[in-house]
């Protein structure tokens, strides 16, 4: 009778140390979606004298050219949902470039309302319903999952609230959805590696998380590139190997396939944003490198960068922002003020602006110096994306992103 | 408390004895006002709007500390009820897809059945092996949470419409959130039957001393797998309403086991066995979920609601053993 006492006591000491702990603990993998700026030499070549604020509205991604008004925060209210990641530099970054772009339009701390937690689709939207409840004029939110927050949503639309679905859609038709090319993102990279290989070889086809949409456009568009080079193969099949994002099973799956001879035979790798853990293992294992694209994480183009640790290594980095946090800031503000945004027809949902990702590379001067803005940034997270900028989506200098992490 | 002392304390209607008895329940109800009050004066225009979210918000994790509720009284703890959600949940949302209203309504009933007899399954479990209950469920938790990634490997399915609408808005008032409704009918409708009946007795009687229980006639065992089993109906009812609120189905369990854990604790239910009712942990539902509102009415880190969360319920452990040692002493 004792015993068991003692052990209910324990329980509930280990609810207690649970609930608390959640707050530290890193939240599920997380897309690592989100790229884009490449049309903006576009956009910036058709209008180059616009000030900021108006290059807002020239949209980079969108195909039509918006309106012109400035925007600013005015009176309105804004809420963001982010429920899942915490932790997670996507997801983090994704969170500071909202209150940085925020900030960029005069709004003031307290109108913009962040709930940043882990939690699963029914918590987020019982987060939605309290910024129903707060009054908000505008919900961004990084969904969950596709459909299970709908009866939130519609309930946000019968309050007249505008809503906003960043980094990944949702199906809600009222909705509006902003998010990376990810179809984009692997076509981009996988071409760059292909042409590298001058269209023969053998090439490592590391992945994300099985099941994630992202990781599902990825492939998509992988394999579209893929069979236009005949002579390329890939190892060790087809559908590529998962990393689930996470960094220690990709330097665990790295390991292995160095370890069996595998390593030996092949010409390049494409990555879906674990560059970095893969290209250690390599030099731990004082192989020599193969051409390799991945992501704009820190710490791959830190090592693109670096000659003197990285001596031969070649790669391409392709963006893939976690601004899609500011970006989801300007779309609710243009929507609020009735402003005409451009959806694109191809995405396959509607009302849904997708981001173009940028590709830059090592193996030119020119290359290497765009690569060189990427990290300039003081106070980035090495393991944060580097891409901060999002040309006619945000507006905040980039510099002022990782102060607004750390603030309020 | 025996069962005798249970049985007497029922049929004794005195207003003062009722505040005595009940002086838990009455604080947390006050705590409840104030928070209302506090919610109240935070977003002046909080209202039946807000009234509604919260009756929805709270469905899940009400059901879920319900179940808990009933196996802590019984003597026991129960740290699949998470797991057993995300299970339920997955196999009404899969089962569901793309079905018709009636046949919905067999997935329920279905639902609930596999609920009982996972639970039921808890309690043969901890009866037949004599291993504590914080193990065994600690265990099954794991086979529930990967039986639901066998279901469906990401989240989906969907949910009948008139299951969905179950939740959504109000009844009669916009002030009366039919998700409350159903909440407490359900429960209702369950639990007074049961806690009048010999059975709810035995319950009260296993989890306060099984010695005495056993002695006084009580089958402990099959008590104790009852107890487990309602707790699996009202995981069952947790996992569904988590596919009615949402229309799909999630394999990876949420934060439910130790939120009920919590609710439980806050409501008034001695983990010790054998005080208590399911009244209490509703009350503290609401509590915990308003204070997680009120983060966001007041624009603070949602975290910081983990943290007050916390605290009270250490505050609580601790209160509670200060007066059981004055008591005992």
């Amino acid at each position: 009778m004792k015993r068991d006492q003692v052990a209910r006591r324990l329980a509930a000491i280990l609810a207690v140390t649970s609930i608390i702990g959640a707050c530290s603990s890193a939240g599920a993998s997380t897309a690592p979606t989100a790229a884009a700026q490449a049309s903006a030499a576009a956009a910036s070549q058709a209008a180059p004298s616009v000030a900021p604020a108006s290059a807002a509205a020239t949209a980079a991604a969108s195909t039509g050219a918006a309106s012109a008004a400035a925007l600013s925060a005015g009176s309105y209210k804004i809420g963001y949902s982010n429920a899942a990641g915490v932790g997670n530099g996507f997801r983090e970054e994704q969170v500071c470039t909202a209150k940085a772009q925020w900030k960029a339009y005069g709004g003031s701390p307290s109108a913009l309302t962040v709930i940043h937690r882990n939690t699963d689709a029914a918590g987020q939207a019982s987060d939605i319903r309290s910024l129903i409840a707060k009054g908000v004029n505008a919900i961004v939110f990084n969904p969950n999952d596709p459909s299970a927050l709908n009866p939130a949503l519609a309930e946000a639309h019968s309050a007249g609230i505008v809503t906003v679905s960043v980094d990944s859609y949702v199906t809600d038709p009222n909705t509006w959805n902003l998010y990376n090319n990810q179809v984009m993102y692997a076509e981009l990279g996988a071409k760059w590696l292909f042409e590298q290989l001058g269209g023969k070889g053998t090439v490592w086809y590391t992945r994300g998380l099985a099941g994630n949409p992202a990781d599902d456009d990825r492939n998509e568009g992988f394999q579209t590139v893929l069979k236009q080079y005949p002579g390329i193969k890939v190892v060790p099949n087809d559908q590529g190997v998962f990393t689930g994002w996470d960094p220690a099973t990709t330097t665990r799956i790295t390991n292995d396939f160095i370890q069996s001879g595998q390593y030996d035979k092949i010409n390049g790798i494409w990555a879906s944003g674990m560059g970095k853990q893969i290209v250690d293992a390599i030099k731990a294992a004082g192989k020599k490198y193969v051409p390799i694209a991945d992501a704009d994480i820190g710490g791959f183009v830190n090592q693109l960068l670096d000659t003197k640790d990285f001596p031969g290594l070649t790669g391409a980095a392709v963006s893939n922002t976690a601004a899609v946090g500011g970006a989801g800031i300007t779309l609710a503000l243009k929507l609020l003020n009735h402003q005409p945004v451009q959806a694109d027809p191809n995405a396959g949902h509607p009302n849904t602006v997708l981001l173009t990702p940028q590709i830059l590379d090592n193996t030119t001067a020119q290359g290497r110096a765009d690569l060189q803005k990427w990290v300039s940034v003081p106070g980035l997270n090495a393991l944060w994306p580097l891409s901060l900028s999002i040309p006619g989506w945000t507006t905040y200098d980039p510099n002022t992103v990782p102060a607004t992490c750390s603030g309020g | 408390m025996t069962a005798l002392a249970v049985t007497t304390r029922r049929h004794n209607p005195d207003l003062a004895e009722w505040a005595r008895r009940d002086s838990w329940t009455i604080g947390l109800m006050v705590l409840l006002a104030l928070l209302l009050g506090f919610t109240k004066l935070i977003q002046p225009n909080y209202g039946a709007f807000g009234i509604q979210g919260l009756g929805i918000s709270i469905m899940p994790l009400a059901f879920a500390a319900v179940a808990q509720a009933i196996v802590v009284i019984a003597g026991g703890i129960d740290l699949s009820i998470g797991s057993m959600m995300a299970l339920t949940s997955v196999v009404a949302a899969t089962q569901m897809e793309g079905q018709s209203g009636t046949f919905g309504v067999a997935v329920v009933a279905g639902v609930l059945l596999l609920g009982i007899a996972l639970g039921a399954l808890n309690g043969a479990l901890v009866v037949a092996t004599r291993v504590p209950d914080i193990i065994v469920t600690l265990a099954t938790s794991f086979v529930w949470a990967g039986l639901a990634l066998l279901v469906t490997a990401a989240p989906g399915g969907a949910a009948a419409p008139w299951l969905m609408s179950l939740t959504t808005g109000a009844f009669l008032s916009d002030w009366l959130p039919k998700a409350a409704i159903v909440l407490v009918v359900i429960v209702a409708a369950i639990w007074i039957p049961l806690s009048r009946s010999r059975l709810g007795v035995s319950l009260y009687a296993v989890g306060s001393d099984q010695l005495a229980a056993f002695r006084s006639g009580v089958a402990i065992g099959r008590t104790k797998v009852i107890a487990y089993a309602i707790a699996g109906l009202f995981g069952g009812l947790a996992g569904l309403s988590l596919t009615a609120s949402t229309g799909i189905g999630t394999p990876v369990p949420g934060p439910y086991t130790l939120q009920s854990v919590a609710a439980v604790v806050l409501g008034g239910v001695s983990l010790a066995g054998g005080r208590g009712g399911v009244f209490g942990p509703l009350v503290a539902v609401i509590v915990l979920q308003l204070i997680q509102n009120d983060t966001t009415f007041l624009g603070i880190d949602p975290n910081y609601a983990l943290v007050v969360q916390g605290v009270i319920l250490v505050g609580v452990l601790i209160l509670g053993s200060l007066l059981e040692s004055r008591r005992a002493g």
